[in-house]
């Protein structure tokens, strides 16, 4: 017996917000509509076979004007996979001077993906 | 008190301060200076963490961070001097700037000319009324970013958002991943009023509930946020007192839209526009008072900070132009109105002879729609509230425009033919 499926994706490429109708016969795409444009469809399709997202956080630094330094991954990790890269990251800290593209963690959770500043942060002595 | 004569003074150094003073001194300018209240350069940008900056002027997916340090790199090389922790008590219409920091003391500068960029300030909870006690934990949203992105403090523990502006949005999902759990975005209108990307990137993503139609009627707590009571609301926005509930919490950030922090433009009584509670600006982003141009959010809100940029650059052509006395005032002046379905549009004024980018931001959605300007028409797939209109008129287009002292900009519904 075929398994057909009929969900709704808001492609967020552009802001015109396309709503898809996407229909899934067997698990896979058998048609997509209510889209404006290729690029939509693009989205929506790796939407549903493999969202990913991009990643950013921050990471505590020491010696620096500020405690946190803010981080991103080098390419977008699947969308899952989001939350357990924060907690990899919650116990790093980095030491104070830091340039931004500094890697502080590579291959994160094995995904391929560095972890990098987002900023330049100098060392200065803490303020009173 | 120190008194300085510079050629043009830029207040503050956001995105659009930035953008203005760089232009500036590539434009030749010698004595350019950035006024800035904080203790660094970039303004609201170092505590965006988030991507989605840049992808329209340097077509690449940046942070905030990332975005505006290109542009504090660029001050630095062109060695474009800067005084932070420095407030801007008042400015003078024959544009004298009093100022104060805790290296020079008090500081009387006269410029040629002043590039107003003090971006816009966060509605709180006095400019809503709710009702309730005031207990600690009721936060707007970008005080909130500040807590956590720059100051590393975790603002909470069960957080309820009220409003869905683009800042909430992303705060909700900086909640959600620093440990927090959000129980509700509540929203007035029927839709939200960020961008349709950061709803399902910070919302769905998270299973964090959008209750549109709804409000926050009453905040509970004695020394720390312990509720707040929410209600769907009619079509007038007024509650539906059966329908209220309580929400347990510990904190309510609001992200209820932003307002032109105009204050010091008001010293020099440069005249403001009610809808955009910003200058009025003519093509060059001149305001009413000749020699003094503005930018960015102190102008009109915007939703993305490359228009941000953009529009830092051409104020700071503009005021190098004006130093250069390069600057002729406009020889024909049209004033643009705001008509059906146009909230404000910007620049107001136009001489219709120069090709020049309209930016309107509309009242409600509306899809295939005419944008009309006086006799001109441009079609629109859709408009939306929080996504700015933007509309490019040539030389060409503009010559075809009926020359009206007044023309209106609105927004039709396509006819069918």
């Amino acid at each position: 017996m075929k398994k057909k499926e009929v969900r709704v994706i808001t492609c967020i490429i552009c802001p015109v917000g396309c709503k898809a109708r996407v229909t899934i016969e067997n698990g896979k795409i058998t048609k997509i509509e209510d889209l404006e444009c290729p690029r939509g469809e693009e989205y929506v399709t790796r939407e549903l076979e493999a969202p990913v997202r991009d990643f950013f956080t921050t990471v505590r630094i020491e010696g620096a004007m500020t405690p946190v330094l803010p981080v991103r991954a080098t390419q977008p990790v699947p969308k899952d996979k989001i939350l357990g890269c924060v907690s990899e990251l919650a116990d790093i800290t980095v030491d104070a001077p830091v340039k931004a593209g500094d890697v502080i963690a590579k291959n994160l959770l094995g995904l391929g993906v560095d972890i990098v500043a987002t900023r330049d942060l100098d060392h200065v002595k803490r303020r009173v | 008190m120190v008194k300085k004569k510079i050629d043009i003074a830029v207040i503050g150094g956001g995105a659009a301060g930035l953008a203005a003073a760089i232009k500036a001194k590539e434009k030749g300018i010698e004595n350019v200076v950035i006024l800035e209240r904080n203790e660094e350069l970039g303004g609201i940008l170092p505590q965006c963490i988030h991507t989605g900056f840049g992808l329209r002027y340097f077509k690449e997916n940046l942070t905030g961070p990332e975005y505006i340090f290109r542009f504090i790199k660029k001050v630095e090389d062109l060695q474009i001097e800067s005084k932070l922790d420095t407030m801007v008590l008042e400015i003078t219409s024959d544009k004298k700037i009093i100022a104060v920091n805790s290296v020079d003391g008090l500081l009387e500068l006269q410029a040629k000319a002043i590039v107003l960029a003090m971006g816009c300030r966060e509605r709180t909870r006095g400019a809503l009324g709710i009702a309730g006690t005031r207990p600690a934990g009721i936060l707007t949203a970008g005080t909130a970013q500040r807590l956590m992105d720059i100051e590393g403090y975790m603002p909470g523990a069960k957080v309820v958002i009220l409003g869905s502006g683009d800042v909430g949005l992303i705060m909700a999902r900086r909640f959600v991943m620093e440990g927090a759990k959000v129980e509700a975005v509540v929203e007035i209108l029927p839709y939200a009023s960020g961008l349709s990307r950061n709803v399902v990137q910070c919302l769905e993503d998270f299973n964090i509930p959008l209750l549109l139609e709804h409000t926050v009627t009453s905040i509970h707590g004695a020394d720390r946020v312990e509720a707040v009571t929410v209600a769907k609301v009619d079509a007038n926005w007024k509650p539906i007192q059966e329908t209220e509930r309580t929400i347990e919490c510990d904190t309510l950030i609001l992200s209820v839209g932003l307002i032109p922090e105009n204050e010091l433009s008001q010293t020099a009584s440069i005249v403001l526009d009610p809808a955009t509670r910003g200058p009025i600006v003519n093509e060059h982003m001149e305001t009413s008072v000749q020699g003094i141009f503005g930018c960015g959010n102190v102008v009109h809100v915007y939703d993305l900070v490359d228009h941000v940029t953009e529009a830092g650059e051409l104020a700071g052509e503009s005021a190098a132009s004006y130093v250069l006395n390069e600057l002729p005032p406009l020889r024909k002046k049209i004033t643009l109105k705001a008509g059906d379905n146009v909230k404000s549009v910007v620049p107001q004024i136009i001489s219709g002879e120069e090709p020049v980018t309209l930016h309107l931001r509309v009242k409600r959605p509306m899809g295939n729609v005419k944008v009309k300007i006086g006799n001109l028409s441009r079609p629109k797939r859709v408009v939306r509230p929080p996504e700015m209109v933007v509309i490019n008129l040539t030389k060409k287009a503009l010559e075809e425009l009926e020359k009206k002292d007044e023309s209106k900009v609105s927004i039709e519904e396509e006819t069918e033919l």
